[in-house]
């Protein structure tokens, strides 16, 4: 009997699996590039699905242009364009705390965009425009401050807190959230809040007798105030649209503008350096700018201020005029020096003291 | 046998050419020579599948140009030399694989010819020159090129393999052509898919802001006091997070070992009514988005959980967040890696050999003896990689810790916080990184000197008839108890999850709706158009659906496949390559995510924006559980079961089929349930890799979750949950049992 | 080149690691014969199996198939087919598909695959069998079972490693006689690995007796039996008693050796006048009345009835020696003087001593 030397036995079918299965699977590493044809948009966002999605499709209806889509957090967006950095694939990048799209000016993966909407924005959507010589612009103001949960604060008999100085009284202990200012913009905005209203010193005296009566520190952000609408702690530090935004969600949360007043984050939008569609970005920022655009975030109940001064504000948005905000200084507190040493200085003074 | 040199049907010229004999060899150079000649080289087109490059200019166009015109008509003279290495083994066609030339022509053109395609794809990239320094040497360049496409893949595989067939035929591991080929390809996947992106991030460590390396940095960094801090034991400030990850690693592994255990002594062992229900409900929290089992625990255990509130009204004692830290995140990962183990565990149980048992007890052993002395260390494969799995998880977990560790700090949410955080930080995270491999390295040698050198081979070739004895009293009843509490759990928590899709919003308004389902799964039949996908969900799921079922079979294929190479061969390197198979799985994701993008976002290698890198992370994120189930399985068939098959004649890839997988079936089950749900569960690394077209489901629930849309994000679960239900069922289906010929015997 | 063994194995050396499992080796198989390796465990003998089956691979060194240079071929490529100590059944099939297994492999049509696996298994006796599965048969079934299959490939060289370790003493008897019945009529070159010298003897036409990764000896039983090369073969094939002796001349193809005063003729094998060592089989030492001319005076420690035979422990000058007497009508008892002889048969000298 003759047994045949050849390594795939053809009547057996094994061969054919064998390279159908070897084929298969190297075909899957493969490539694509996304195509460069005009009309197209790569965006990301960062605000919540719904508004990130009617961004989309308004744009789609009002100019044509296909637009590809991915939703991410600021500083998940931002990591990734700084990994894409030597083939950038994203075009522009809309919506998030200001904070992370300063860095990105800074480390340079944003461009410079003059957009003809300018003009009708509010000084402090332009600030950070000036500040990064044009890489990135307001889109929208979110004030800082904190949300109670009503009920609970009745329950425990406690006062309703109205100033950031109230934090401090001891009846609050071990009832109040943040997050680490070194893992949450909304922390380190809170950080360099207090230091711009109260001086450096000041600060961070005012972060130690905090941190006297923080329960625990979360990782993100916005985690406190969703702490708090479900009954797990009476007090978060955050923006005060996310807490609003609890309130109409029907929780008993109580938004609170602090009275000595406060800063704020600026929601922005910048275009990714190496944008391969650079005139439909451009054309989305203007677009993101305009007016109109700006008064429907409050269908996807967004309730953040409009920087555009013509844009309706909606009418749960935190009234800015009776928020007294402060000077925020974006570009030394939106600098990477500033902010190293700052938040150096938390985790050495205040993190480590016991509470 | 093979034909001497100069038996008349291999003359010189192109003699053999139809002859049956090299098959192998002539069908890789023939690939490889497809991919130099006809197919685009680059990979300038739309998508791997768009086929327009086929109308749009090809040949002659240059993003669209096979190699060999983008030599002679676009002055890529720098090709060249792969032509050289594809016409070399052209010679070895004319001799017979005994003739030491063959062996020699085919490792120089194979290795040369792969070592020169892939390194001339570094060095010449999209701007230029790859690296900066190239530039410094040879100055500028005006020459690019884009990443690799069907050509460079075609020529590339066939180079590969023309040098494992070299290796085979020198007798490298028994002159196995397929086994070798199997080796070659594994391992050239690995260190492109898991230790190049990993390599790309951790790389880092060693870097400091401005990009210089910097050694003395990364020793200050590692030996940081927030990582190795021992303060809990001085103060009431926290540990460093690298005891903390080590204790609750241990803890999880211990645990969720032991439960499996339980639960698969339980199923196959005792006489216990309900069996399959039993089976289901312990894998219920495997196929949960990991979140939302986290939720569920704060809704019941948190201050103002149900439970807590019972306690306050029935007792008076008031709330308090005793949840938040090490007993959260234990309960949460308990919760969520039991599965795995039982999954491991249950086939090797089932396995271990009744004679050996009933050996035992005719030595006077009574049951109890029996089952201390027999039949545990005869499970021990399956204990030590069920621990290691549960261990490794653990460690590279980051959403629960995140939802529930509170002030508990590990090195997974460090890690996450290092690269996205406010205070972006690379270098920190990949350091990490690094102190977290440190643990899973100690953990892999740990497991290895556990099990020794014994054999643990239960299945072998001569028949078993015998009926396993049945569990003793005491360890049945310990079984029980363990496995008790948690089923109670898992029960609680997925009615929970199931009630929270249909209420207004879970953990405060409690009204029935079914608005979330209508959100997100809407269909609307319209006269015009007719069935419209009208929910906002339809796309993410599909695509999620997609990717899971693509990459669930070639993960388990894989896992299997580097199972057999690690257990049934010998060769150099074997213990580095094990633990690269597992570098991918033991880190946490986000890491895994943005190294891929530093790795695949550029040529030679440029898949990101595509569906291919999601289905390749997920292979390589998920196929070390795969590996280790075959490894487990695997180590109790007697080697001479497939050593039988080789020498009646069966090529060692036919033995796999036909007598290993047979016997292999519960591995393979737990591969492709593991891969199928993992792929359609796994968040962190996915959030940098999805893309507009490629959206999957667990981006879209985060991001639901990050703005406390929990119905809507709860409903989608349910559906997932739903799905993944029916993937299981027609996975076990499919596969079929595992016939021993034992008169009682229970499968998974 | 053109060979007429079935195997050969030149210059052959398997090394794991640092330990030689097989050193050097050269040996070759005759077409049609059944040839044992046969040795103590540890002393390369399944190695040198797995070898030719290609189990493993050589370090150095080239095996042979036929005419066939299969040192660099894997196992699937060989045409060897091996029954296995474990029988290595394949849990999951029948009887019948086991045994169509290796014949499925070759590609032969269906009806072709049915019809040997059938004779196969009518060859060993189990035609009836073929669906049930292997863990429904007795130990001694699934060994034939084992034979089938590997027959049925009718491969150029059959190779048993311990077939019959796991079977009763008298199965084992059986099927041994079963195997070589089968093997002399398909005219099957067998190779046979053992370390029963007893078995070894029953079924080889010829031995290769390995001892420490190299080969004592290798001939006939009866050579091996009768003409020990060394001490460690003498004493593995069968039992012997090795005693001192002094050549004192060389006479032709004999030699005039002296134990201990009992003057005997021995072929020389090699060997000049001076001291030698001479084994003794136990069956050739008789067992005399004390007194007795010539005979070496001795006294009887340990005496043992077997049935067909006496086993004694005799003392004496050359040291403790093992007898067996055929003679059973008189058992003597431990304490009686005896004078001990040799038989001129089952003495040799020893070459290599």
């Amino acid at each position: 009997m003759v047994r045949f030397p050849f390594l795939f036995n053809l009547s057996e079918g094994v061969n054919m699996k064998m390279i159908r299965l070897a084929l298969l699977s190297m075909l899957f590493f493969m490539v694509a590039v996304p195509s460069f044809a005009a009309g197209r948009l790569t965006y990301y966002c960062s605000t919540d699905i719904p508004w990130c999605e009617l961004m989309k499709k308004e744009f789609e209806k009002r100019t044509g242009i296909r637009v590809a889509m991915t939703r991410a957090s600021s500083g998940e967006t931002l990591t990734k364009i700084r990994a894409e950095k030597s083939n950038p694939k994203g075009d522009v990048w809309w919506g998030g705390t200001g904070d992370p799209h300063l860095q990105a000016a800074e480390e340079g993966l944003s461009q410079p965009y003059n957009s003809p909407k300018l003009s009708e924005l509010h000084d402090w959507a332009k600030t950070p425009h000036t500040a990064t010589g044009g890489k990135t612009v307001g889109i929208y103001l979110g004030a800082l401050g904190y949300g109670y949960n009503k009920e609970l604060l009745a329950k425990k008999g406690l006062p309703a807190p109205k100033c950031w100085n109230d934090l401090l009284h001891s009846a609050y202990k071990d009832e109040i959230m943040m997050a680490y200012p070194s893992t949450s913009g909304t922390a380190y905005t809170t950080l360099a809040s207090m230091v711009q209203l109260f001086g450096e010193d000041g600060g961070f005296n005012y972060m130690k007798g905090l941190h006297k009566n923080i329960s625990q520190y979360t990782k993100s952000g916005s985690a406190g105030i969703k702490a708090s609408a479900r009954g797990e702690i009476t007090i978060g530090v955050v923006f005060v649209h996310g807490a609003v935004k609890q309130a109409t969600k029907g929780f008993p949360i109580e938004a609170v503008a602090p009275c000595e007043g406060t800063g704020y984050e600026i929601g922005s939008a910048s275009i990714i350096k190496g944008a391969r569609n650079l005139e439909s970005a451009r054309k989305f920022i203007d677009f993101a700018l305009t007016a109109d655009v700006q008064s429907m975030s409050a269908q996807v109940k967004s309730y953040q201020v409009p920087s555009n001064k013509n844009a309706v504000s909606p009418p749960e948005a935190p009234d800015v005029s009776s928020i007294k905000l402060i000077d925020y200084n974006h570009a030394l507190y939106g600098s990477k020096a500033e902010r190293t040493r700052l938040l150096k200085k938390w985790d050495a003074e205040v993190k480590v003291l016991p509470r | 046998m093979t034909t001497p040199s100069f038996s008349p049907e291999t003359t010189p010229g192109f003699p053999g050419i139809f002859s049956k004999d090299n098959l192998n060899l002539k069908l890789w150079l023939g690939i490889a020579w497809l991919g130099f000649l006809i197919l685009p080289w680059y990979a300038a087109y739309d998508g791997f599948w768009s086929f327009i490059w086929v109308t749009d200019g090809y040949p002659t166009f240059d993003e669209y140009s096979p190699g060999i015109l983008q030599i002679t008509m676009h002055d890529r003279w720098w090709l060249w030399p792969v032509a050289l290495f594809l016409l070399l083994p052209l010679s070895a066609l004319s001799w017979s694989k005994t003739d030491p030339r063959y062996a020699l022509t085919l490792l120089f053109s194979g290795g040369l010819g792969f070592a020169f395609t892939l390194s001339q794809g570094f060095i010449l990239g999209l701007h230029g020159w790859g690296w900066e320094f190239l530039g410094d040497v040879f100055g500028p360049t005006e020459q690019k090129q884009f990443g690799m496409g069907y050509g460079a893949l075609l020529v590339c595989g066939g180079f590969l393999f023309m040098f494992t067939q070299g290796l085979a035929a020198r007798g490298a591991i028994k002159g196995d052509v397929f086994v070798c080929g199997s080796i070659g390809f594994c391992i050239v996947l690995v260190a492109i898919f898991v230790f190049f992106p990993v390599g790309r991030i951790l790389i880092n460590s060693l870097q400091d802001d401005e990009g210089n390396y910097v050694f003395s940095l990364f020793l200050e960094k590692i030996t940081s006091h927030s990582i190795w801090g021992l303060d809990c034991f001085s103060s009431n400030l926290s540990c460093g997070v690298a005891w903390n990850s080590l204790l609750m690693g241990v803890l999880v592994g211990l645990a969720t070992t032991v439960l499996g255990l339980a639960f698969a002594l339980l199923v196959t062992r005792t006489g216990m009514q309900a069996k399959g229900f039993v089976r289901t409900a312990s894998l219920l929290p495997i196929i949960t988005p990991p979140f939302v089992i986290g939720l569920a625990l704060i809704l019941l255990f948190g201050r103002a959980g149900a439970v807590n509130v019972f306690l306050e009204w029935a007792f008076g004692i008031p709330p308090s967040r005793w949840l938040y830290g090490l007993t959260g995140i234990l309960i949460a990962q308990i919760l969520a890696f039991t599965p795995i183990a039982f999954l491991v565990l249950i086939g090797v149980v089932e396995a271990v050999s009744p004679s050996m048992e009933e050996a035992s007890q005719t030595l006077r052993a009574s049951r109890w003896q029996t089952f201390w002395t027999v039949s545990l260390p005869l499970m021990r494969p399956g204990l030590a990689n069920a621990f290691l799995l549960g261990f490794i998880e653990s460690l590279a977990d980051f959403g629960n810790p995140l939802v529930l560790g509170g002030q508990y700090e590990v090195l997974s949410t460090q890690i996450f916080f290092a690269i996205v955080g406010a205070q972006g930080d690379p270098g920190m995270a990949a350091v990490l990184a690094i102190v977290l491999l440190m643990f899973t390295l100690t953990a892999f040698y740990a497991q290895r000197r556990w099990l020794g050198k014994k054999s643990y081979a239960t299945v072998t070739g001569k028949g078993d008839a015998g009926v396993h004895v049945r569990l003793p009293k005491r360890v049945a009843w310990m079984a029980y108890l363990t496995a008790a509490p948690f089923l109670i759990m898992s029960l609680v928590v997925y009615g929970m999850i199931i009630f929270g899709g249909f209420v207004e919003t879970w953990g405060y308004k409690h009204n029935f709706t079914l608005k979330h389902y209508i959100a997100e799964f809407s269909l609307h039949w319209s006269e015009q158009y007719g069935l419209l996908w009208e929910g906002a969900a339809w796309n993410s799921f599909w695509t999620t659906l997609q990717i899971s079922a693509i990459s669930a079979p070639l993960t388990a294929g894989l896992g299997l496949l580097t199972a057999y190479i690690l257990v049934r061969q010998k060769f150099w390197g074997k213990d580095i390559f094990e633990f690269l198979t597992m570098l991918s799985f033991a880190i946490p994701g986000t890491v895994i995510g943005v190294g891929y993008i530093l790795a695949f976002n550029v040529p030679p290698i440029e898949i990101t924006g595509t569906g291919v890198i999601l289905v390749v992370c997920f292979i390589f994120r998920n196929m070390p559980t795969g590996i280790r189930a075959g490894i487990a399985a695997m180590s109790q068939l007697d080697p001479s079961l497939d050593e039988a098959s080789l020498t009646l004649g069966a090529k060692s890839f036919t033995t796999l089929r036909r007598v290993l997988l047979p016997l292999l079936r519960p591995a393979l089950v737990a591969a492709l349930v593991f891969s199928f749900v993992r792929a359609m569960t796994a968040i962190s690394a996915v959030i940098f890799l999805v893309s507009a077209d490629y959206d999957m489901a667990t981006s879209y629930i985060l991001g639901r979750v990050e703005f406390g849309d929990y119905g809507l994000a709860i409903a989608y679960s349910s559906v997932l949950i739903l799905v993944m239900l029916a993937a299981i069922g027609l996975i076990q289906l499919a596969v079929g049992k595992r016939e021993l010929g034992r008169r009682e015997s229970f499968e998974f | 080149m053109s060979n007429s063994f079935a195997v050969e194995f030149k210059n052959v050396t398997k090394a794991f690691g640092e330990v030689q499992a097989v050193r050097d080796l050269n040996f070759s198989i005759q077409t049609g014969q059944l040839v044992t390796l046969l040795g103590p465990s540890g002393c390369g003998k399944t190695t040198t199996l797995r070898l030719i089956a290609g189990l493993e691979m050589v370090t150095e060194g080239q095996v042979y198939i036929g005419d066939n240079d299969v040192t660099k071929l894997p196992a699937t490529e060989r045409d060897v087919s091996m029954v296995f100590q474990s029988y290595a059944l394949f849990p999951h099939m029948t009887v019948m598909q086991n045994v169509s297994y290796g014949l499925t492999m070759s590609s032969l049509p269906k009806p072709e695959v049915h019809e040997k696996a059938q004779t196969g298994l009518e060859l060993v006796g189990l035609s009836g069998y073929g669906d049930r599965l292997p863990s429904e048969l007795s130990g001694g079934q699934q060994q034939r079972v084992a034979v089938a299959r590997a027959l049925v490939l009718e491969p150029e060289v059959l190779l048993f490693d311990e077939p019959l370790s796991n079977l009763d003493a008298k199965l084992r008897r059986r099927v041994r006689e079963e195997i070589r019945e089968l093997q002399q009529e398909l005219g099957l070159t067998t190779v046979y690995v053992t370390h029963d010298q007893e078995e070894a003897l029953a079924v080889s036409d010829r031995i290769i007796v390995m001892n420490e990764a190299v080969i004592a000896q290798e001939g006939a039983p009866r050579q091996l039996y009768e003409e020990p090369v060394n001490l460690f073969v003498s004493d593995f094939i069968g039992d012997a008693n090795l005693v001192k002796s002094t050549i004192l001349d060389i006479d032709g193809s004999h030699a005039n050796v002296d134990i201990r005063g009992i003057r005997i003729q021995l072929p020389h094998r090699g060997l000049t006048p001076g001291e030698s060592m001479v084994a003794i089989r136990p069956q050739s030492i008789l067992l005399k009345q004390s007194g007795t001319e010539d005979g070496i005076p001795g006294t009887i420690l340990k005496a043992s009835y077997l049935g067909d035979h006496l086993e004694y422990t005799v003392e004496c000058a050359l040291g403790e020696l093992f007898v067996i007497d055929n003679q059973i009508q008189t058992q003597q008892p431990p304490g009686t003087n005896v004078s001990i002889t040799f038989r001129p048969y089952g003495v040799s000298l020893i070459p290599e001593s």
